[in-house]
Formats: structure tokens, sequence, C-alpha cells
């Protein structure tokens, strides 16, 4: 797909010695944050505003997991299309599961286990599915989480029958959506818990710095003796139990389980992973980059809705962002 | 995904015989039972209206397919033939609507502006594809996943959400809705597109080009072959394809709407091209199966309606068997290399 490049080991050698030109090219993303944010703010005074602010940070906290759940799964020159529909079925089945629990009586402790029981099963189920198809079947990362798209929204919108679920327990909510640590509200505290925890497995251990191999050069990988296809499976599952996560956390902050969750969220967290500057062709990305595509994303659509543009409009918009950001991408890899 | 990952792979068998015939062996005979199956189980099945309706859905989805089949032979995807197929509709309705208000009675020129309006969409979006792919060497995943958001923005924009009226006559009953010798119209459009892809594929140099492309582009290029142009002429093909289709939705309907196409008919279409055999690493593959499995999602999804089975679970079948397809083409492809 992504036509003739040099083999990545090869670029970050070459980059080595034009290293000013690189800081310059690696600083142009924040730059143009603060200049986007900046831009809206004349426009609006609201949005530098300590309230708005939060608000960024708060739905960015959302869409930075799903990002990094793409992410981690890009690395290794695959991704989940999957990601939108397995939130929904995971929403579905925490409330589910919750509501039967509280329904039969049980004290509340057991009820919200039910329920994060519930959720991360079937994280750990669609990630172990798409993993054990790609990684063992063969099957290219398309079609597989295109196949498990279609059965997680069966799933999702049979288990609810399309409808939302009630009986979310109020502790729930209060928990992972009311809840603070420190004054930090409990979603970006949650998020930057695990983006740390990610990075430092990502940067630091044997199987983190394997994903990177694989992403690079999958068949050098598997001659220096890596268990690329347990190692892929293990990957696919990090993923979804991220996406888990994330759709747990929305979940609390509807306070229903909701079939239709992940809509669109699969393109987004593909899209926000993208424009952070992750690589489609593998080995390039983390942590980092995941946290400020969302980052980005998320203060556009922010902006353009207190700024009044038109929600049509910003479909247009987002579209044009998507393809100028692979661009440039890709023209910083070749002045480095 | 890239080519560095390609392996020296036959892509043009040495025996094209057999391999086509494990190609499409399954597929047929899936088909027969299906259709055989559901014969035995419910007669409303091969009731005229429901064979009728069968086919016309298939008529749709089997055009966006095989434009879909055409970009993924080499070695890219289209995920903006559902915006499209939405983008077309609207503008295909909007022009002929003031086309009527500025020429009232002249109907040759009303259809004629409303259908060249929506093909020049698909032409512009696929050249926006194309030229983004192969001159500006972003990849084809992300390209369309741009494109598709922005002409998604761009259908609801001119419509606010709302169908556009104001077709004449002519247009909706006299085409749209019209039979001939007893078929919908759509099929007869849908035959003719894919005679044309077949000879297409089969006896051009675009076609025997597209399948070096997505075979080995660097031993395609070093044999002279103008890459650029022919990525370009995939993508204006898919998107040219997916506005006909949209505006022959229209002329159905009677309305231009943004809601036509979207994510499931995308989806629906890499997974028809998929199920039909096109290889997800290029180079292989035939509109003419393509179109075969087309008709077999359409009549599966048919014949799940019959048997009364929750609409809502049926997405599950479907991921279920296109799974089941690669995992399978995959498996006789390693158990080939073992021979």
């Amino acid at each position: 797909m992504s036509d003739i490049e040099l083999p990545a080991a090869a670029k970050d050698a070459s980059s080595m010695k034009l290293q000013p030109i690189r800081l310059l090219w690696q600083a142009m993303l924040p730059i143009a944050l603060l200049v986007l944010l900046l831009g809206f703010a004349v426009v609006d005074h609201g949005v530098l505003s300590p309230g708005n602010l939060l608000n960024i940070a708060q739905q960015t906290s959302y869409l930075a997991l799903f990002a990094m759940a793409q992410t981690v799964v890009i690395l290794t020159r695959g991704f989940d299309l999957a990601l939108g529909p397995t939130v929904s079925m995971v929403s579905v089945g925490t409330a589910l599961a919750m509501a039967g629990t509280a329904a039969t009586g049980h004290d509340t402790a057991t009820v919200l286990l039910a329920g994060l029981g519930a959720g991360f099963g079937l994280g750990i189920a669609c990630g172990l599915f798409n993993g054990i198809v790609i990684a063992l079947l063969g099957v290219s990362p398309f079609v597989a989480t295109l196949g498990s798209y279609n059965i997680a929204i069966g799933v999702a919108t049979t288990l609810s029958a399309g409808r939302p679920v009630q009986g979310v327990p109020n502790l729930f909510s209060r928990i992972f959506y009311g809840g603070s640590v420190f004054g930090v509200p409990a979603a970006i505290a949650i998020t930057v818990l695990v983006g740390i925890v990610l990075q430092l497995t990502l940067a630091r251990t044997v199987f983190g710095r394997s994903l990177y191999i694989i992403g690079t050069n999958p068949r050098a990988a598997g001659v220096a003796g890596l268990p690329v296809k347990r190692i892929l499976v293990a990957t696919y599952i990090l993923s979804s139990v991220l996406s888990a996560l994330g759709a747990i956390m929305m979940t609390a902050r509807t306070g229903s389980g909701e079939p239709n969750l992940g809509g669109s969220l699969s393109l987004q967290a593909i899209a926000g992973a993208v424009v952070g500057g992750t690589s489609l062709a593998g080995g390039r990305g983390g942590v980092g980059t995941a946290v400020l595509g969302a980052l980005f994303v998320t203060i556009l659509s922010n902006g353009m809705n207190l700024t009044r543009i038109d929600g049509y409009v910003q479909m247009v918009v987002l579209g044009a962002i998507v393809i100028t950001g692979v661009l440039l991408d890709r023209i910083r890899l070749e002045r480095s | 995904m890239s080519t560095t990952l390609a392996a020296p792979r036959p892509h043009e068998p040495i025996s094209p015989g057999r391999s086509i015939a494990t190609r499409i062996g399954f597929l047929p005979i899936l088909l027969v039972a299906l259709v055989a199956g559901m014969s035995a189980i419910d007669p409303q099945f091969y009731g005229l209206i429901n064979l009728l309706n069968i086919l016309r859905n298939a008529s749709f989805l089997a055009i966006v397919a095989c434009g879909q089949a055409l970009v993924i032979i080499a070695g890219g995807f289209d995920l903006s033939v559902g915006a499209v197929v939405a983008l077309a509709s609207v503008v295909t309705a909007k022009a002929m609507a003031i086309t009527a208000g500025a020429f009232p009675g002249n109907t040759a020129l009303i259809i004629a502006s409303g259908v060249a309006a929506g093909l020049g969409c698909g032409l512009a979006v696929g050249l926006v594809n194309g030229f983004c792919v192969a001159k500006l060497k972003v990849s084809g995943f992300v390209v369309t996943l741009g494109t598709m958001s922005a002409t998604a923005g761009v259908g609801l924009m001119i419509t606010s959400g709302i169908p556009v009226y104001g077709m004449p006559e002519a247009f909706v009953k006299g085409f749209g809705r019209a039979q001939l010798l007893g078929l919908p119209t759509a099929v007869y459009v849908t035959l003719a597109v894919v005679l044309a892809m077949m000879f297409v594929q089969r006896r051009t140099l675009f076609g025997r080009y597209v399948y070096a492309i997505g075979g080995n582009v660097d031993a395609a290029m070093v044999s002279g072959v103008s890459i650029q142009r022919h990525i370009v002429g995939t993508y204006v093909v898919s998107s040219v394809l997916a506005a006909l289709t949209g505006i022959l939705l229209t002329a159905q309907v009677g309305s231009g709407q943004a809601s036509f196409g979207g994510d499931r008919m995308m989806l629906q279409s890499i997974a028809a091209a998929v199920i039909g055999g096109v290889s997800l690493r290029g180079g292989v593959g035939r509109v003419e199966i393509v179109t075969i499995s087309a008709l077999f999602l359409t009549i599966l999804g048919n014949a799940l309606n019959l048997l009364h089975i929750d609409s809502r679970l049926q997405p599950v079948f479907l991921g279920v068997i296109m799974v089941a397809a690669v995992a399978l083409d995959e498996a006789s492809r390693r158990r080939k290399h073992r021979v």
C-alpha cells in the first residue's frame, strides 16, 4: 500500500546527522496545536477559559486512550477497524452485567466487579479473536478486524436490542467519571497513568521493543528468533483491553450501556494516531504521538464547535487534516 | 501492506486454469447451495417480487464492488466509495432540480445535466484520491479515509440532510423504476459495466498493467509501466462507478439522499471483493467472480431476512463468512507453497 520506501532503520540512521531540522519537524505539531488554540481564542475568548481547557483535557483523555490502542497495533503494521464496535459491545456488556447482578440483589462491590469483569472479558475476547485470525490464520488485519467489526456490531445490538441499557449503579459513574485523584478528574488521571505505563512498556520491555522490530522488518524479527505470532496475539489483546478501558470510562460518563457508543471511533482513533505521526508502515510512533494526535483532533473539533462552524464543514476539515498530516509526515521523512 | 513485505510470489500463476478453479471453487457451490436450500425452505424466496428485489440490490453492490476490486488489485483501498454514492445522489438530484428551474420542460437536457454532474463528482473525488496516492505518495488507506469524511461532509452540506426532490418523471418512472423484458433497468446497467470491466481486465493494456502493478510495483516500474497514471486510473474508475450507483439509486428512489451508500456500502464492497477472491496483497482478482460474490452476499442477506433472523444479528454472519473465506484462501495458498 505505502509505496517504495526506505527501510525504517536506514531512515533513522541518516536522520541522525540532521538533528536541528529533525527537531524543528518534530516540534511542528505542538507548534501547530498552539497556533490552532490561539487562533480559535481570537475568534472566541471562551476557548481559553479554564472550564473549556479542562473540558478539552477530559475529551482528549478518551480519544487518547483509543489512539494508544490503535497505535500499538499500527506499530506492528496492523490496525484495528473493530475498535468502535468493540467499544459499543463492551459498553453494553458492562451495563448488562451490572444491571443483572444488581437486580438479583448482590452488594455493590460484586456489581462493580461483575461489570468490570464483563467489560474487560469482552475486550480480551475481541483481542484474542483478532490476534488469532491475524497471526495464526494469516488473514490481513484489514479483513480480520472488518470481520470482528461486523461481529461486534451484531453482538452489541442484539444483546441490547438496539436500546440503551439502563441500571448502571450510580457508584460506577461516580468512580469512573465523577471521581478525582488529587483534584484531577478520573478520566484524565486514568489516561495519564495508563499512558505512563504503556510508554514504559513500549520503551523498556522486551515485549515493547519487539513491536518496533516486527513493524520495521517482520522477517528479520522472525529470523532473529522472536515469537512473532505470540507477540502479535498479545498486541491485539493489549489493544482491545485499552479500548475496553476507554469504553468503561465512556459508559460511566453516559450512565448507560450504549450500542452506538463506538460509532465512528475506529476511524477517529486511526486519524488521531496518524496525525500524531504514527507511521502506518509500522515501527514508528508511541504514546506521545497518540496523545498529540488525540489532542490535535479534540482541539480542532472543540474550537470549531465554539466558533460555530457547521458540523458538516467540520467533517470536510477533518478529512483534509488527516491527509495533510500524513503528507507532512512523509515529507519530513524524505527531508531527514 | 508495503512492498518490502511482499514475498516473491507468482501473481500470474503458471497454470491459470487450475488456480482460477481453486479460487472460484467454493463460491458458486455456496451460492447454489444457498439458493437450493432457501427454495426448499421458503417458497416466498423464488417468488418473482423477491427475485427482482435481490437482482436490483445485487446490481448496486456489484457495480461498486467492481470498482473497489480494481483498486485493490492495484494494491490500494478505496474507503470513499460509500460517501461518493451519497454525494453523487445528492448532486444529481440538485442539478436536475436547478436545470428544471432554468429550462422547464427540456427533459433531455435536465437528465443529461444531472447525470453529468453526478458522474463529475465521482471523477473529481477519484482524481483527488489518485493524485494523493500516486503523486504525493500518501497511503491509499489514509487518503480515502480523508476523502470519505470530506465527501460525506460536502453531501450533507448541500442537503442539510434533507432529501432532494424535483427530478423529471422520465428519469424516475421511465428509467429508475422501469423494467425491460421483465428485469429492472439497473440489472442491464450492471451487466454492461461488468462486461466492460471484464474486457478491460483481459484485453486492455490498462487492465494488464493494473495486475502488474499490484503484483510487483518494482518489476512493473522496471518494465516501463507508468505507475502513477494507472493508479490514478484505478481510483477514477472506482469513484465513477460509485457515482453511477448513486445515480441509479436516486433514479429508483426518486430523491437524492445523503444517507445512501455510507459506511455500509463501503464495507460490503470490500467484503464482496475479498470473498470474490481479490487478494488484499494486490495482483489477483476477477470482476466476474466479484459480481457473483456480490450476488451471494445479497442473497445471504435476503435469506436471513426471510428466515426471520434478527436483523441485528445479521452482521455477525457477514463477519464470520468474510474471515472464513480469507482464512481458507490463505490456508490453500500455504499448502500450495509447501508442495
